[in-house]
């Protein structure tokens, strides 16, 4: 039996001591781990927490996150209850196992502190590597502070070994901007916790000899097809599951979660739509900006990225005249990913509103207040004007000449 | 001809890997596509022979590939020393052997690669390949004398 | 909302001050973040630290700030970073340094005009006397209780005994002194 853990009413953690003890309290079986920054603490708290008596669990030390993520498959196969985190390369490194988990329908929950992917070197956050990870068939969850960071873990556990998802779930949050930011957190105490998730109730586990079952079947073209079709039918079916699960824990704790959040989106014209800790930041600027010039800003943000929610994010928006889409990610070649599914998701509403993409905030670049109320004013001029009067795409907090491409062909 | 469902249970090779049926749509695969190897609780399965095992459908043991063989092995034991070399050495488990005595081939999954002619030391060998179509006692009938070593 | 900014080198402990600022001002109901600009950085590396502290859920995420307090524990960065960037008509400056108030702002062309928002304090030697090496973080803290007058001293001192529970009571002797030092040293 673990040892006490002994935890105030309100707690100052940042996100990645959140994180941890999310999983100390889930009394994660098994963390397969290769750490890397801004993620370490994460894990290195777990092993802290099986070294000192509070988890009866096992900790693996692996040599790469390739391996990390293979050990995990293996400890979830086995019956376990099992997570572990990484971040920007190692996540890379991960990808390729990252599609094994989902197709092996392995409840997994991995903590993503996001970060930029090199070239150049960089430790800061971005949301290169969860972009990366977002056609690999994984429930994405996004915090936007440390509060989130153990919310959303918690939640994490209950959708994904849920028995009709049973899937695996990424917990996002932003790289030492939530990670290593200490606020107000508040805590569960440790057996409403437990008793949120329960314990986990193992399928098809390798564990159990009077039933042994082959993981990692070949399928070629007569078998495969189905299965990424069921495979796909399962994420897009989460939804219902991951809805009931954040009514609970809004039972437990008052804290509401939505798979897409809105604020101060009831009478919006302009609206910014984000993801992680921008919205906060972006939704400061709105209500600085309605209170001193009138404009009537909003902020829209992705709470579940995987899968994505086309039919929230359209009724959110739909009475909105001009939306700035941000993408944290280098977009190497297109438009920002966030901004195709956005657009995809306004271009069958009644009302197609105006929809632009803000490049912002690689490598850990600060996203200022500053900066978001001069992007809502800039979608109050293209609302005014009926039509986008800049390029489609532009850079936001970028040095030297503007940085724009692709231009509208309405008018 | 050799008992071609030897130490075999009821569906051993009785489904057919090319033949396309029971194509399932995407609702009615397996979750993951995790298959379980035996129908029911297998609790016990170890202690079972072969021939008492409940495989399931989607082991492999109930399909045959019997019709991939061009050429087929034969086993003459009344040559055969029991080395246990072909057993080792065969790539698909089809040499039946019992408490360390070999009995024959399991014709379902015999694909006549020739790996057990090959590793057999005796001399001449308890197996030799023939026509798919011959018949064991004319096979028998051709088998080679013992070769004496040449001065 | 209070906003305050720490400049220090990786290795004097403004994260741990910013964290363990930030944990004793929540006690009191507040809401408070605590972050820093590093990663990388090696020790000795110029960095910069900050507290946020209001009533309500604090969402701005942004490093970017218009700090109400600056707190520099490193004295060669008073002179060498920008330490009045982004500051307000109100600021106030609290600064480690061996030098009377009169020399250092003498030395820093920027502070001319904000003499009477200037305090300083030698937490260099404080921390050298008390915890008998360079740490200048827990002396810091209580130059700012004293400034900012948003604890008493005794309240304060209770508090961090718990941050630093898991040190050794030598450890969190050394630390109420120097903080207590501070906060009757600064001026």
């Amino acid at each position: 039996m673990a040892e006490k853990f002994d935890l105030n009413d309100r707690e100052v953690w940042d996100g990645n001591y959140a994180a941890s003890q999310a999983l100390r309290q889930a009394q994660v079986d098994v963390v397969v781990a290769y750490p890397i920054t801004p993620s370490t603490p994460i894990v290195e708290n777990y092993g802290a927490y099986v070294a000192n008596g509070y988890i009866d669990g096992e900790f693996v030390m692996v040599e790469s996150e390739h391996a990390a993520m293979s050990g995990c498959i293996g400890a979830s196969a086995a019956g376990g209850r099992v997570s572990t985190a990484t971040s920007s390369q190692g996540f890379a490194l991960m990808a390729e196992v990252l599609y094994q988990a989902s197709g092996m329908r392995l409840p997994i929950v991995l903590n993503v502190v996001n970060r930029a992917l090199a070239s150049p070197l960089n430790v800061r956050g971005d949301h290169s590597d969860m972009y990366l990870g977002r056609d690999a068939g994984w429930i994405q969850m996004g915090a936007f502070n440390a509060q989130e960071a153990y919310d959303l873990a918690l939640c994490a556990f209950k959708v994904a070994e849920n028995h009709s998802v049973r899937l695996p779930v990424m917990v996002h949050q932003d790289g030492f901007i939530t990670s290593h930011t200490a606020q107000n957190v508040y805590p569960l105490m440790d057996d409403v916790a437990y008793d949120f998730i329960g314990d986990i109730v193992p399928v098809d586990d390798m564990l159990d000899f009077s039933r042994p079952v082959t993981y990692g079947a070949q399928t070629e073209e007569d078998w495969h097809f189905e299965h990424k079709a069921r495979q796909h039918k399962a994420i897009m079916d989460s939804t219902g599951v991951i809805d009931n699960a954040f009514e609970e824990f809004e039972k437990l704790t008052g804290r509401k979660y939505n798979r897409v959040e809105s604020y101060n989106m009831e009478d919006a014209d302009v609206a910014i739509i984000a993801l992680g800790t921008t919205v906060e930041t972006a939704v400061v600027a709105a209500k600085r900006l309605r209170e001193s010039e009138g404009v009537k800003a909003g902020v829209v943000a992705i709470r579940c990225f995987r899968p994505f929610p086309y039919e929230e994010v359209r009724e959110a928006l739909k009475n909105v005249k001009s939306i700035a889409v941000t993408d944290r990610s280098s977009p190497g070649g297109a438009m920002g990913a966030f901004f195709n599914e956005v657009s995809a998701a306004m271009y069958t509403s009644e009302s197609r509103p105006l929809v632009t993409n803000f490049i912002y905030g690689l490598g850990g670049r600060d996203f200022s207040i500053d900066e978001a109320i001069r992007i809502f004013k800039e979608q109050q001029a293209h609302a005014d004007a009926g039509h986008i009067t800049t390029e489609i795409q532009q850079f936001s907090g970028l040095r030297g000449p503007h940085l724009g491409f692709f231009k509208t062909a309405r008018s | 001809m050799q008992d071609l469902k030897l130490k075999a249970n009821d569906n051993r090779g009785m489904s057919q890997l090319e033949a396309g049926f029971d194509l399932l749509g995407w609702d009615e695969v397996t979750q993951g596509s995790v298959l379980p190897s035996f129908d029911g609780d297998a609790s016990d399965i170890v202690n079972k022979k072969a021939e008492e095992r409940t495989y399931s459908g989607f082991n492999s043991y109930t399909a045959t590939v019997a019709s991939w063989r061009v050429n087929k092995p034969v086993f003459n034991i009344d040559v055969c020393i029991d080395c246990q070399n072909c057993w080792v050495w065969c790539p698909d488990s089809s040499i039946l052997s019992r408490d360390k005595q070999m009995l024959g081939i399991d014709y379902d999954h015999c694909k006549g690669c020739e790996v057990c002619v090959e590793v057999c030391p005796t001399n001449p060998k308890s197996l030799l390949m023939f026509n798919e179509h011959t018949d064991l006692e004319v096979a028998l009938s051709e088998w080679p004398e013992k070769k004496k070593k040449e001065k | 909302m209070v906003e305050i900014r720490w400049h220090s080198r990786a290795g004097q402990g403004a994260v741990s001050g910013a964290k363990g600022l930030g944990d004793v001002v929540a006690t009191t109901g507040k809401e408070v973040q605590a972050f820093a600009l590093y990663g990388s950085a090696k020790r000795g590396a110029a960095l910069r630290a900050y507290n946020r502290i209001d009533d309500e859920v604090i969402f701005n995420h942004a490093k970017f700030m218009y700090p109400d307090f600056v707190l520099v524990i490193d004295p060669a960065l008073a002179l060498s970073d920008n330490i009045t960037v982004n500051d307000k008509p109100e600021t106030k400056y609290i600064i480690t340094t061996h030098l009377t108030k009169e020399e250092l702002i003498a030395s820093i062309p920027d502070l001319h005009d904000k003499a009477d928002r200037v305090f300083v304090v030698d937490c260099i030697q404080i921390s050298l006397d008390t915890i008998k090496r360079s740490m200048p973080n827990a002396p810091m803290l209580g130059a700012f209780v004293k400034i900012s007058g948003m604890f008493e001293l005794d309240y304060f001192l209770e508090n961090m005994k718990r941050v630093l529970q898991k040190f050794p009571q030598k450890i969190i002797d050394a630390n109420m002194d120097a903080i207590t030092r501070a906060y009757n040293e600064v001026n």
